[in-house]
């Protein structure tokens, strides 16, 4: 059995209590109909604070970009207008809702709910901490890598059953870039993988420490390469500049969702901002030490769960700060340039990672860096003492 | 009873996807509904107890094949008038000729001896002893990839390998013509 959020409660004496009491009221053991609840209103949870998460960061996208272009953003709606998402969110629910005469119906209403699927099940696995999440599948990076492949289908979906030359360049784009950009990706999180010796993310996040010392990214020069190729490779991945040729706007009008109105249009918006908090905690749970506290402060307790996510969350929307960053910063490359970094200069540097992450385990028992250099300076210490 | 209801919704997703392929007429349509019956694929590994075959099933199937059919739909088909050349035959048979037959053959041969070792020692292993035991099938799988069936690893990953080659020789442009 995984460790799950159901697991964890159930450490708890009034949640076992619940289930022993629901149990002798109905005189049926409840606990797979309550198992299934709890699953239900923590899914939920997640599912609607990301949904919050990502409309934010439309709001932090516009409002970061309007500071580095010496603007002001939005400012109307709310306190330094923080609600202005909820009013685009109006704003799409109430536009007309067009299907181009010549689309193809019934795909054009598929491919923005594929997108939003893949990106909210990716979201079971995401440790925000060591308790509070989903589950820990035993194999959840791989899981990860698989359920984020749907939002390729529905960029190229969306991109075909609009039936605009616009759209299907954008689709065409999307879905080779991102199964390009898969490759990079899985072979820098292997070079991890095979470092922590495990496919699940709370065996990825323990085998690191709360001090950055201790984080994966410092581990070997190895890992810390593999850390910048990952994060370029997810960048691609979700489409973000300077990789935004899908939807480059220069060029093709809007990509894959040029034809694509009201809500339609909002699930593909939040789908791009859900799975960059995705990729974003992806990297923060892999490289910088994920979930865990320094000295792990609270330790097991509710505090210490708090803390956890209080460190998982800085970490990620540090990286979705770098994110935005980035976009606002540099300029967009070229169709050949794309293929051109993925294939000639971050695949052979991911493969090259993973054999080097590979050696150092075999030949240095999996010391990071950090340790190698303690242990020397202790040893020198010690045999310089004579002089 | 949890199990009970993933194993029946993931046969109905594999059956209704699996009917909607051959139903329908739109090759978009029936790409789509190969990506139903795919996930509840998926979904029936997950309720064996596959957990590693059930992600590298989304993996290879969802997230790669499914987008290279779509492709191969998109960059073929069109004129009809290409296929053929000018006595009225195909250009590239669909039954092969001499030279694929004797690599098929080969091919052949390869995947039933590779394959066949790995049938004959699962008949083999229900008769004798009980499989080991291990917490997740990760760690099982890893050792006897590299250790029984390494012939079959190694066959595989050189289709693969003769699979790229071979695409990238089709797609290099002509040198001789200008």
């Amino acid at each position: 059995m995984n460790n799950t959020i159901v697991s964890y409660l159930l450490d708890f004496e009034i949640v076992r209590n619940m289930f022993d009491f629901v149990s002798t009221k109905f005189g049926l053991n409840a606990s797979g109909i309550l198992t299934f609840f709890i699953f239900f209103i923590a899914a939920f949870i997640v599912v609607n604070v990301m949904a919050v998460i990502g409309g934010l960061g439309t709001y932090a996208e516009r409002k970061i970009s309007a500071d580095m272009q010496m603007r002001i953003g939005p400012n109307r709606v709310g306190p330094f207008g923080i609600l202005q998402f909820l009013a685009d969110g109006v704003k799409m629910i109430m536009k007309e809702d067009i299907v181009p005469a010549k689309a193809d119906r019934a795909l054009f209403f598929v491919a923005p709910t594929l997108c939003l699927m893949g990106v909210f099940a990716s979201l079971a696995v995401i440790p925000f901490s060591k308790g509070l999440t989903l589950t820990h599948l035993n194999v959840g990076v791989v899981y990860l890598l698989g359920v984020s492949s749907l939002v390729g289908i529905g960029i190229f979906l969306g991109g075909y059953s609009s039936n605009s030359k616009w759209s299907m360049l954008g689709g065409m784009r999307g879905a080779s870039q991102i199964i390009s950009y898969e490759i990079p990706v899985t072979l820098s999180m292997l070079a991890v993988v095979v470092l922590a010796g495990g496919l699940s993310f709370d065996k990825l996040v323990d085998a690191q420490t709360g001090w950055p010392t201790g984080w994966f990214i410092f581990h070997n020069p190895f890992t810390f390469i593999g850390f910048f190729v990952f994060f370029v490779g997810v960048l691609a991945e979700t489409n973000r500049a300077p990789f935004d040729l899908p939807e480059a706007e220069s060029e093709l009008v809007s990509g894959y969702h040029t034809e694509f109105t009201g809500m339609r249009f909002a699930f593909f918006a939040l789908a791009e901002y859900v799975e960059v908090f995705v990729v974003c905690g992806a990297a923060s749970a892999l490289f910088l030490g994920g979930y865990k506290v320094p000295m792990d402060l609270g330790g097991e307790s509710i505090l210490g769960q708090i803390l956890q996510m209080g460190s998982f969350l800085t970490k990620t929307f540090l990286l979705y700060y770098v994110v935005i960053w980035i976009r606002w910063t540099l300029p967009r490359l070229r169709v050949d340039q794309l293929m051109v970094v993925c294939w000639k200069y971050l695949t052979p540097i991911a493969l090259f990672n993973l054999v080097g992450c590979a050696l150092w385990v075999y030949f240095l028992n999996g010391k990071s860096f950090y340790e190698l250099v303690m242990n020397m300076a202790v040893t020198s210490i010690h045999s310089g003492g004579g002089h | 009873m949890f199990v009970k209801f993933l194993f029946l919704i993931s046969t109905l997703l594999t059956l209704a996807g699996a009917i909607g392929v051959v139903a329908v007429k739109n090759i978009m349509h029936a790409c789509v509904f190969l990506l139903a019956s795919l996930i509840g694929v998926a979904g029936l590994y997950v309720t064996l107890g596959a957990d590693f075959v059930s992600a590298v099933q989304l993996v290879v199937y969802v997230g790669g094949v499914v987008i290279l059919m779509i492709f191969a739909v998109m960059l073929t088909g069109g004129d009809k008038a290409d296929f053929f050349n000018k006595f009225g035959f195909e250009k590239v048979s669909a039954m092969g000729n001499k030279k694929t037959y004797l690599v098929g053959s080969a091919v052949l041969i390869v995947f039933t001896l590779s394959v066949g070792k790995i049938i004959f020692n699962i008949i083999d292993l229900k008769s004798s002893k009980d499989p080991q035991s291990y917490v997740s099938t990760v760690e099982q799988l890893g050792h006897l990839l590299l250790t029984d069936h390494v012939l079959a690893f190694e066959a595989s990953s050189v289709v693969l390998l003769g699979a790229l080659i071979g695409a990238a020789i089709i797609a290099r442009p002509n040198r001789g013509v200008k």
